[in-house]
């Protein structure tokens, strides 16, 4: 057999039976929602496969970029194809990591031993972010290019050090001589070679610390073997990735540049609204206060608030989550056992908040649109969505919490009727230790 | 078995997607036989595990975590007080010392003038020139100064108003000659060109972040997050009768950052 051919050329050369079948042996738990975050890995290889062929004809000089990436669409089916796939991907590498993200906020996940590799996959989303924003600039279209431009602002808007920075990115100005230049290395070289090397990390962590499981047996793995059951799931899930990819994107046309015409700073896509995955901080940006206060003679623009104080203060508080999280439950021990949403109420609570306030802002980036087809004033709506954006998720946060306390009550019932109730035995150390009496049936 | 079928399925849809390459098929075909190839993979590998009837409850131990109690170091292997403070602070004047290229590299951006000067010629996108009366009272157009169509940041917008309509400030006394009155285009708020001008209410709309200014009056913001009124550039009518900047903007314009001070 093949495979076995192959282990047998590298344990001739290398001894590496040992490790070959240490890591064929290894348990994987096992349940549909600990695919999500492999989604986006399989996102992430289909990047850079159709990545490395869109750098062979994309030209990154100010001048020629544009009339590049039109040329490609155009020359050949392929070549659209191509670019189809890789917007895609894109777009699914992000969401996936965002459900993947959910999934591990509600299941309790990042709790010790586990925080590091939350803080890494909150890393790999803001690189995967900027690999998308970076990527969709660089046909330099009208509607990207606006999106530059205002990200340019934001970052001017940074007190003492944001021109400076601004200037050393764009070469000076806007659009600046190197901005596309820093831009394209950006986006094929320092941000993919940082999530590859994260990616290594993520899996490295998650399979020295081993992955965490629903089974209530905290002093074992409780799963499949790596070779050959997880391994042909796995696979399953990359064909089903690349399917799902390849789908989209022969179905549904995605960022159709060659409509929009090129960037020039004083044309305006009308209605100018960004990728979904950055919509909530346009989002922010529309709703933020006309609040521009002057420091010794210096400006403080009005979109510092909205564009890096509220990011800032979102990513702070994600970043700290796990820490935040032990605090409240007064809990520092290490879990490898997962909990059901339902376990805490007030985590679901505040998990919905957070996901429906990043709703709000989203539907608040297309503020002139709803302005449109549904006669209100922009300034009506801007007025609604302020309020919204406290009391929408707030509402949503304890009705969520209030769901979630309601199945945790039917749970405990259901259990406590069918005798499948957890056991406590108390250990040699005067702790307890859960145990699940086995099924009899 | 259904694992052979699938993979058959998965050989003829991959030859299928490129033969439709090879014959330049729409983009549409060659995707949907892609995919219809992959999906078969996924069948291929889901049946394959399936077949397996492999436990789902196999147990292997987890790692012991700390804290640890390693053996004691051979004494001469004791580290304490080796690394001291002074090592930290050394590091940090290696950090600060590898500070000083990237400080090299950012240099005070010079304040950003416009290719408007005294004398320009008011032109249109298509480069031609306009004179006080090319553009209707109730028009707009996008404008630049002559020989400099699309230079950066230079993008103007001209509106003709009513003579005594505009309510003219004290210091701009004659720069809007017949009502042709001139604002930057380029958005105080996150530079954008203010692209929308909404004649009967005499209001410039933002699309980017629905800022409005008000046009009658100085350009001054009256909704929205934009906080300061779009620069206004000083016009004359020249000898010829056509329109002329009477120099450079009077003040930046785009986006403020803090040392451009106002």
């Amino acid at each position: 057999m093949m495979v076995r051919r192959i282990a047998r050329f590298f344990d001739d050369r290398f001894g590496s039976d040992a490790a070959i079948r240490y890591f064929a042996a290894k348990i994987y738990p096992d349940h549909w929602s600990f695919y999500l975050g492999e989604f986006a890995l399989y996102a992430f290889i289909i990047l850079v496969a159709t990545g490395v062929w869109l750098s062979f004809v994309y030209d990154d000089s100010q001048a020629r970029a544009f009339a590049s990436v039109v040329a490609l669409s155009r020359d050949a089916p392929i070549g659209y194809l191509i670019r189809q796939i890789h917007h895609w991907s894109a777009v699914t590498f992000v969401a996936a990591i965002l459900i993947h993200m959910a999934r591990i906020f509600f299941t309790a996940a990042f709790r010790k031993p586990r925080e590091l590799n939350w803080l890494v996959g909150l890393t790999l989303l803001i690189l995967a972010s900027l690999t998308g924003f970076t990527g969709y600039s660089l046909p330099n279209d009208v509607l990207s290019g606006v999106g530059v431009r205002i990200a340019d602002s934001v970052v001017l808007s940074v007190p003492f050090v944001g021109a400076w920075a601004a200037s050393i990115f764009t070469g000076g100005g806007f659009p600046g001589p190197l901005l596309l230049s820093h831009l394209y290395t950006l986006h094929v070289y320092y941000l993919p070679v940082a999530i590859g090397a994260l990616l290594a990390a993520h899996i490295g962590m998650l399979t020295y610390q081993k992955h965490t499981q629903f089974a209530r047996d905290p002093k074992h793995v409780v799963g499949r073997r790596f070779w050959p059951d997880y391994a042909l799931r796995t696979l399953a899930a990359f064909a089903a990735t690349v399917a799902a990819i390849l789908a989209l994107a022969g179905t549904w046309e995605i960022n159709p540049i060659e409509r929009l015409g090129e960037y020039r700073d004083y044309l305006s896509p009308n209605p100018a609204t960004p990728d979904w995955y950055a919509a909530f901080l346009d989002g922010g940006l529309r709703l933020g206060p006309a609040f521009a206060p002057t420091i010794a003679g210096h400006p403080i623009p009005a979109i510092f608030w909205p564009g890096v104080v509220l990011p800032a203060v979102v990513l702070a508080l994600v970043a700290g989550w796990p820490w935040i999280d032990a605090r409240i439950v007064r809990d520092g021990h290490a879990h490898d056992v997962l909990v059901p949403p339902s376990a805490a109420p007030w985590r679901v609570g505040a998990g919905v908040g957070l996901i429906v306030a990043g709703f709000v802002l989203t539907l608040a980036a297309s503020d002139d649109i709803q302005s449109r087809t549904l006669h209100i004033s922009v300034t009506a709506l801007v007025t609604f969505y302020r309020w919204a954006l406290v009391i929408v998720p707030l509402g949503a946060g304890f009705l969520a919490a209030e769901l979630a306390r309601d199945v945790r009550t039917r749970t405990i019932h259901r259990n406590a009727e069918t005798e499948s109730v957890v056991a406590l035995r108390r250990n040699a150390r005067g702790g307890f230790d859960e145990e699940t009496p086995r099924k009899t049936a | 078995m259904s694992t052979r079928y699938a993979l058959l399925v998965a050989i003829i849809a991959a030859l299928g997607a490129t033969s439709a390459a090879a014959a330049h098929a729409s983009p549409a075909a060659i995707a949907w036989l892609a995919a219809a190839a992959a999906a078969a993979v996924a069948v291929a590998a889901g049946a394959a595990a399936r077949a397996l009837r492999a436990p789902d409850d196999l147990r292997e131990p987890r790692h012991a975590r700390g804290p640890s109690q390693p053996e004691p170091l051979p004494a001469d292997a004791v580290s304490r007080g080796v690394f001291g403070r002074m090592w930290a602070y050394a590091a940090g004047a290696f950090v600060v010392l590898a500070a000083v290229p990237f400080v090299a590299l950012a240099r005070r951006p010079a304040p950003r003038g416009t290719a408007w000067s005294a004398g320009a010629r008011v032109v249109d996108t298509f480069g031609r020139a306009l004179r006080a009366d090319d553009i209707a009272v109730g028009g707009v157009a996008t404008v630049f100064p002559e020989h400099n169509v699309g230079a950066p940041e230079s993008a103007t917008l001209l509106i003709r108003l009513q003579d005594d309509a505009l309510r003219t400030r004290p210091d701009r006394v004659g720069w809007a000659p017949h009502g042709n009155v001139a604002y930057s285009k380029i958005c105080t708020h996150a530079g954008c060109p203010v692209a929308i001008y909404r004649h009967e209410s005499y209001q410039l709309y933002c699309p980017c972040h629905q800022s409005v200014f008000d046009v009658l009056d100085a350009a001054r913001p009256i909704s929205g997050p934009a906080t300061r009124a779009l620069p206004q550039l000083a016009l004359d009518v020249d000898a010829h009768g056509y329109l002329v900047a009477r120099g450079d903007y009077g003040e930046p314009v785009g986006p403020d950052d803090w040392w451009r001070t106002v």
